[in-house]
């Protein structure tokens, strides 16, 4: 068997250093990275079972599993253990789309461009790192190497407040992780599992009582809950969003915070199911919260990356709730509203950062009816927020879909609830392209013209696949609802 | 050939002592160039460090050996009371502590060659170096303070050997002060033992604690023995002097003192506090403490486990406040010292190896920070960190390793100080019981740190450069594209930053080797040498 995992980590690792090394050639580098990391994720896909149906057991059994010895304490062991389900395979599929789509975009930085395009690949070896870990040391290892680069991207790439938005950023991120480890090391030691491997722990973890459990769940939960964010902890958020160049905000809002989503799924929901059920009206509220708020802040937005951050909250709410439905539809309509977002958010942070660099400004009032001087930047800008307010067709329809049905499933007429917020998405994303895209010109200079061509491929990339992914859910839905196993019998 | 025999063991020791004698007979004959001295000094460290490394039987280089496979851990025959023995405890910190001698040594190779006192301060730096190997290896307390002494008194010249600069020797005089009453109370300590126990041997006053227990005058003697090594710690309330000293030091003297000297007193509080009063921890079974007038194993543990978490809270919150590069530094160092007393806290085996990786780890990061702080200085920058602001620009590869060594000191993962602070913290919450808290403090302590080693990488990486009016700032203001390369700090000394930057990734991605041998010698240290 191939060890595939270990040498899509080679080709990331290899790809950092060279890109790091390569000077005025770093784009290069990390487009050539970039496309070796998909063709393997492309590999990988082919080699994972897509049709059996999902039979709704939540089993650590995963594909591709590599386990070397790493560090070997007296009484037990950390290894290095990798391998990928579907919940995981869908991600680092995103992964690997954000990182073309970032460079490509950002193909003309010209501040320091070998250390901006290391950083970046940089922060996709650290995403890819989390979602293939299966120990915990070597998950938080990943989750820890993600956030430096993304700090050092904010805070010298970034807008006029970035050293206030980087350090806000580490600070919000670092004490969540610490909170994460200690609940993660916790977990290990009180379960007395004898490895700190996913398998090992989850099994020890089945012997542990309710209470225990759920005192275990909850620094887990609010380690993950920063990174997602929900919404007392979320103000580092716009800050951060708002300040980091764009390719960062593509990364941020793409990957970043599917990181907690991904982290509470793997790490918390599986591994503690009693704990979970018992917090899960805490989960409830925490995300009808979010989504609400971050409604509300969105439309209240005059920056059009701010509004963009808000509403990145409120989607992220959506996550959470299908999560925290606890039954494997909700389980699949939070990684397909994952999936979505990730390449939604992406396409808007891009809208957002040429708008600024074409117009001078983002604020929405101050700009309008820029579709006759700029119609494909308009076009695609208008896919990116009809998607993202779920038109169907387009990706996130699907997914919110599922989402709804799940709620209806599991919660009854509460459904109304998230449904109602929906209107209030739609509304803002209406009124932006309402004042921004239609309507007599304003504050246009006279030197704009539309979208450069490298950032119209970046974009163009992301609308093509909103469109495919829009039409064709199923391409997704078989690999996610297959999650658990490959080669695992009876299954 | 007998005699041959019996020094053989003592190579590294022996080599040590033949190049300081080496250096000063070169001093009186007129060759005082620093590359000659500065390269003998080097070799010798080198040169020690590998025999030592043999000697642990480590890879290939086991076959050079010097010391007999059968005279590493052995046990003294019962009735002996020997000066000194060899643990493989012992050798590891030997390699520690030659690990310091060596890098500050190679670095110290590009100290400005007009300097005066190259002599002194290589023929120095290995007599201090020479004392700490035999703190590795005493058995006796007597020895044991006498090696101390050694480095101690090597120390206090180096610190003011520059003799033009009021601060260093300002530094001097106060190291020398608070030094001297450090031995007195240790030695006074040693002699309320003697006055107990009828010897000084550590194997000896073991046997006679579990025979008789321990005294009224003993339990004076541990204390004032505890006074004598905080004060060398640099554990908190005894920690004070640190600050200045290793401000006002030299800098590249701060790093052969807070990332070598320090730590022998860390060895001191192993061999004195797990060998005789501790002895047997873990081990299960008997309880060696029990014994009039009561059981003092708690008792020392409580002092031990408050001392560890006051001089990790005090060092990272004052090194917060601080303005100025060096003392924020040698605050981080005393926190440091807190971490690793949590290893000699608890005792067991995994602690004593998590104590000793930190160990490791912070004669690699805090060597090569003040490594780097001596280098910037070379380029004429301030002491105040506000004075490094935009040095990422200027010294991007300078500031890289710099922020891996501060990376490493908070403990963020992929550096060895993540690694270490692991495997302690985590022996920590297998010792069970309040020793859990011990590793809350820890990590709560590590999370704080991150705030001023943060603000450090903002300034150097973030933060525009303010033109300063530095005597030698050639390289600063608007004029020309910022420097690169090694020119202006040096060969030697990038080398020594660059060797240590890339150990402490190494370390932290694949600590198993070094993890293996430390985890190994740690089991033999509690399971009964010395």
């Amino acid at each position: 068997m191939i060890p595939i995992l270990s040498l899509v980590l080679a080709t990331l690792l290899a790809g950092t250093a060279v890109t790091f090394l390569a000077g005025s050639r770093a784009r290069w580098a990390a487009l050539g990275t970039a496309l070796a990391f998909l063709a393997e994720v492309g590999f990988l896909f082919l080699g994972y079972p897509g049709w059996p149906g999902y039979n709704g057991a939540m089993v650590p059994g995963f594909a591709d599993q590599e386990s070397y010895a790493w560090i070997h304490l007296y009484w037990m062991h950390v290894n290095y253990t990798v391998g990928v389900d579907g919940i995981s395979l869908v991600l680092i599929l995103l992964t690997a789309i954000l990182q073309i789509a970032t460079v490509v975009y950002s193909w003309t930085e010209s501040k320091r461009p070998a250390a901006y395009f290391g950083l970046v690949t940089l922060t996709c070896l650290g995403s890819f790192g989390v979602f293939v870990a299966l120990d915990v040391l070597l998950f938080f290892l990943f989750w820890e190497a993600v956030l430096i680069p993304m700090f050092f991207l904010i805070g010298y790439w970034g807008g006029p407040r970035r050293r206030y938005a980087a350090i806000k950023f580490f600070v919000y991120t670092h004490v969540a992780s610490i909170v994460m480890l200690v609940g993660l090391l916790a977990l290990v030691f009180y379960s007395g599992a004898t490895s700190f491997d996913f398998a090992s722990v989850y099994a020890a973890a089945r012997g542990l009582s309710p209470v225990v459990q759920v005192f275990l769940f909850l620094p887990l939960l609010f380690g993950f809950a920063v990174k997602f964010p929900v919404v007392p902890f979320h103000t580092w958020l716009p800050d951060a969003h708002v300040e980091a160049p764009t390719g960062g905000s593509v990364l941020l809002a793409g990957l970043l915070l599917k990181l907690g989503g991904y982290g509470l799924i793997r790490w918390a929901v599986e591994v503690l199911p009693v704990g979970f059920a018992h917090v899960r009206p805490i989960v409830f509220v925490l995300a009808f919260v979010s989504i609400l708020w971050g409604s509300v802040l969105a439309l209240s937005q005059r920056d059009l990356k701010r509004m963009v951050a808000y509403s990145s909250i409120n989607h992220m709410g959506i996550v959470l709730l299908a999560i925290g439905l606890g039954s494997s539809l909700g389980l699949l309509a939070a990684v397909l509203l994952m999936f979505a977002h990730g390449i939604v958010s992406a396409l808007l942070f891009m809208s957002a950062g040429t708008v600024h660099h074409t117009f001078g400004t983002r604020d929405i009032p101050s700009v309008g009816g820029i579709t006759p001087t700029t119609p494909a930047l308009s076009t695609m800008m208008m896919t990116g927020s009809l998607a993202s307010l779920g038109l169907p067709a387009l990706i996130s329809f699907p997914a919110e879909f599922v989402a709804l049905l799940a709620t209806w499933e599991a919660l009854g007429y509460l459904v109304l609830l998230p449904l109602a917020v929906l209107v209030v998405t739609a509304g803002f994303y209406l009124w932006m392209m309402q004042r921004m895209l239609f309507g007599p010109p304003r504050g246009i200079p006279a030197d704009a013209h539309d979208v450069p061509t490298h950032e119209g491929v970046a974009m163009g990339l992301l609308v093509a696949l909103s469109v495919l992914f829009g039409v064709l859910p199923g391409l997704l839905v078989n690999v996610i609802a297959n999650s658990p196993v490959k080669g695992f019998p009876g299954t | 050939m007998d005699a041959l025999a019996m020094a053989a063991p003592f190579a590294p020791e022996l080599v040590l002592l033949a190049a300081a004698l080496l250096v000063f007979l070169l001093d009186v004959l007129g060759v005082r160039h620093l590359e000659a001295l500065g390269a003998i000094g080097t070799a010798a460290t080198g040169t020690s460090l590998l025999l030592v490394i043999a000697d642990l039987g480590f890879g290939p280089l086991g076959a050079l050996r010097t010391l007999g496979a059968s005279h590493l851990d052995a046990v003294p025959a019962p009735g002996t009371a020997p000066l000194y023995a060899f643990s493989s405890f012992g050798l590891v910190f030997q390699g520690l502590f030659l690990l310091a001698a060596f890098l500050v040594s190679l670095a110290s190779l590009s100290r400005p060659s007009h300097e005066r006192g190259a002599a002194v301060f290589f023929g120095l730096l290995l007599l201090a170096t020479l004392g700490m190997l035999l703190v590795a290896i005493a058995s006796d307390l007597i020895f044991l303070l006498l090696a101390i002494e050694l480095t101690s008194i090597a120390s206090y010249i180096l610190v003011g050997y520059t003799r033009r600069d009021p601060r260093s020797l300002e530094a001097a005089m106060k190291f020398y002060i608070i030094g001297a009453l450090s031995s007195t109370l240790s030695f006074f300590g040693a002699s309320l033992l003697f006055g107990a126990y009828g010897t000084t041997n550590l194997y000896a006053i073991r046997a006679s604690a579990g025979a008789v227990g321990y005294p009224v005058l003993a339990l004076l003697g541990f204390g004032f023995l505890l006074a004598g090594l905080a004060f060398k710690t640099t554990l908190v309330p005894f920690h004070a002097w640190a600050v200045d000293v290793y401000d006002g030091a030299p800098s590249d003297v701060s790093a052969f003192l807070a990332g070598g000297t320090k730590k022998i007193g860390v060895f001191a509080f192993f061999l004195v506090f797990l060998g005789p009063v501790l002895y047997l921890r873990g081990t299960g079974g008997a309880n060696p403490f029990a014994g009039p007038p009561f059981d003092i194993g708690p008792v020392v543990q409580v002092t031990l486990a408050v001392v560890a978490v006051l001089t990790m809270t005090v060092g990272n919150v004052l090194a917060l406040l601080q303005r100025e590069m060096k003392r924020m530094l040698a605050y981080s160092s005393i926190s440091q010292a807190g971490y690793i007393l949590i290893g000699v806290t608890i005792g067991t085996a995994p602690a004593l190896a998590g104590a000793t990786l930190q160990v490791l780890a912070h004669v690699l990061m805090k060597s090569g920070a003040f490594l780097v702080v001596a280098a910037v200085a070379g380029l004429g920058v301030g002491p105040l960190i506000d004075d490094w602001r935009g040095l990422g620009a200027r010294r991007p590869a300078l500031s890289v390793a710099f922020a891996l060594m501060l990376l490493s000191l908070a403990g963020v993962p992929l550096t060895v100080g993540f690694v270490s602070k692991f495997v302690l913290f985590s022996a920590a919450v297998q010792a069970q019981g309040l020793f859990v808290w011990l590793a809350v403090a820890g990590l709560l302590n590590s999370a704080l740190s991150v705030f001023y080693y943060g603000r450090v990488l903002k300034a150097i990486f973030f933060d525009p450069a303010t033109p300063t009016p530095a005597p030698s700032g050639a390289a600063m203001g608007a004029a020309g594209p910022p420097p690169l390369g090694a020119g202006g700090i040096g060969y030697a000394r990038a080398a020594a930053i660059g060797l240590i930057a890339v150990a402490i990734v190494a370390l932290g991605l694949y600590p198993q080797p070094v993890l293996g041998a430390i985890q190994s010698a740690a089991t033999h240290f509690v399971a009964g040498g010395a």
